[in-house]
């Protein structure tokens, strides 16, 4: 099953797609994916309701959140309201060891996003203050990564042993599925996409058109 | 750089009302915009059209005298036009008499690959002559105070 772990919708400040237009993007492009999770910045979308998407074009439709740190952001899967209290979704600069260890506490997933990104990413931050301990898997594919980025990112997550998955990042309709994440187990709903996370069984995959 | 205080600064200033203006809405003004656009439908072009009215984005280019508030904190940083934004709430038609008012609707910060940036959006909100609301414009204001890791 192939999902997109990181995309970003209309509620996203700086987002311009609508969800069901990534639908239509999805099945009129045949783009192979299962469905796809929003990872709207800086908040917790609690009140959007896509499950009329998912039944109209028969893909998951799941809901996560990409909140910043001091080493840079992360998505977060498995959101809830423990989490959603244990630290401020809107900062900028929380604390990336505090927002590991509230993640699991509260039975949430989290993991470094485009951490090969000069300058912001996670590895850049790494070359400053030294590892933190509590990463366990990173975004190794994004689609907005520009050259050099994603190489990096897979070479110093392969060193650190980090698990590695992929993510559109995209902000448009048309760059939805450019990197994705393919899992081993099936996944009907933020539950499964949880446990199949902590459980390792998935890898990134590139599904970008050869230019 | 010194990081901003965003918590006190938007404590102080949302919502805060700093400027209005009025505007006229002629005809050839509107007919401008539109063909400036590119707009082609005759509802924005013609003004013999049944229901013709300004372009969607005409409210975009009317401002009042200031900016922000005159004591507004200065941020440090690189200035960048983040664009504007338009709600259409009723049709304006030749001859309205606008009436705008310009507030702070909301400062946020955030992180990208340029570093950090402070965003600043000044609302201005349009009433007509019979004061109902026709049009509402946000403008992000961006400053990118530069950080590294």
């Amino acid at each position: 099953m192939i999902l997109d772990l990181h995309t970003h919708s209309i509620r996203s400040d700086d987002g311009r797609a609508k969800v069901g237009n990534y639908c239509q993007w999805i099945r009129k492009k045949q783009i192979p994916l299962d469905g796809f999770v929003l990872t709207e910045h800086r908040q917790w979308d609690d009140s959007s309701d896509y499950r009329h998407l998912e039944d109209e074009y028969g893909l998951v439709i799941l809901k996560a959140s990409e909140v910043e740190t001091d080493y840079g952001h992360v998505l977060v899967f498995g959101v809830n309201d423990d989490l959603v209290n244990s630290f401020d979704f809107a900062k900028i600069d929380n604390p990336l060891p505090e927002v590991l260890e509230a993640a699991e506490r509260c039975g949430a997933f989290a993991a470094p996003c485009h951490p090969g990104r000069k300058n912001v990413g996670l590895f850049a931050h790494y070359d400053v203050k030294g590892p933190v301990e509590g990463v366990h898997t990173v975004e190794v594919l994004n689609g907005g990564s520009i050259p050099g980025e994603d190489e990096l990112s897979v070479e110093r997550a392969a060193e650190h042993g980090y698990r590695s998955f992929g993510g559109s990042d995209s902000h448009i309709v048309s760059r939805i599925g450019f990197c994705a994440t393919e899992f081993e187990d099936n996944i009907g709903d933020i539950d499964d996409l949880v446990a199949a996370l902590q459980g390792g069984r998935f890898a990134a995959v590139n599904l970008r058109e050869p230019v | 750089m010194t990081k901003p205080d965003l918590d006190a600064i938007k404590a102080e200033w949302i919502g805060t009302e700093f400027d209005h203006a009025n505007f006229t809405i002629k005809v050839e003004d509107m007919v401008n915009w539109a063909e400036a656009c590119g707009e082609t439908d005759p509802r924005f072009t013609d003004p013999e059209h049944d229901d013709f009215q300004a372009h969607p984005g005409f409210t975009t280019h009317l401002v009042t005298r200031r900016v922000l508030p005159e004591e507004f904190p200065k941020i440090q940083g690189r200035g960048i036009d983040g664009g504007k934004s338009v709600e259409v709430l009723a049709p304006v038609r030749v001859g309205d008499e606008l009436r705008a008012s310009a507030t702070i609707a909301d400062i946020y910060d955030k992180t990208g690959r340029s570093g950090t940036m402070v965003f600043i959006v000044q609302r201005m909100s349009f009433v007509n002559q019979n004061d109902e609301p026709v049009s509402t414009v946000d403008w992000k204001m961006i400053r990118n105070v530069v950080d590294q890791a």
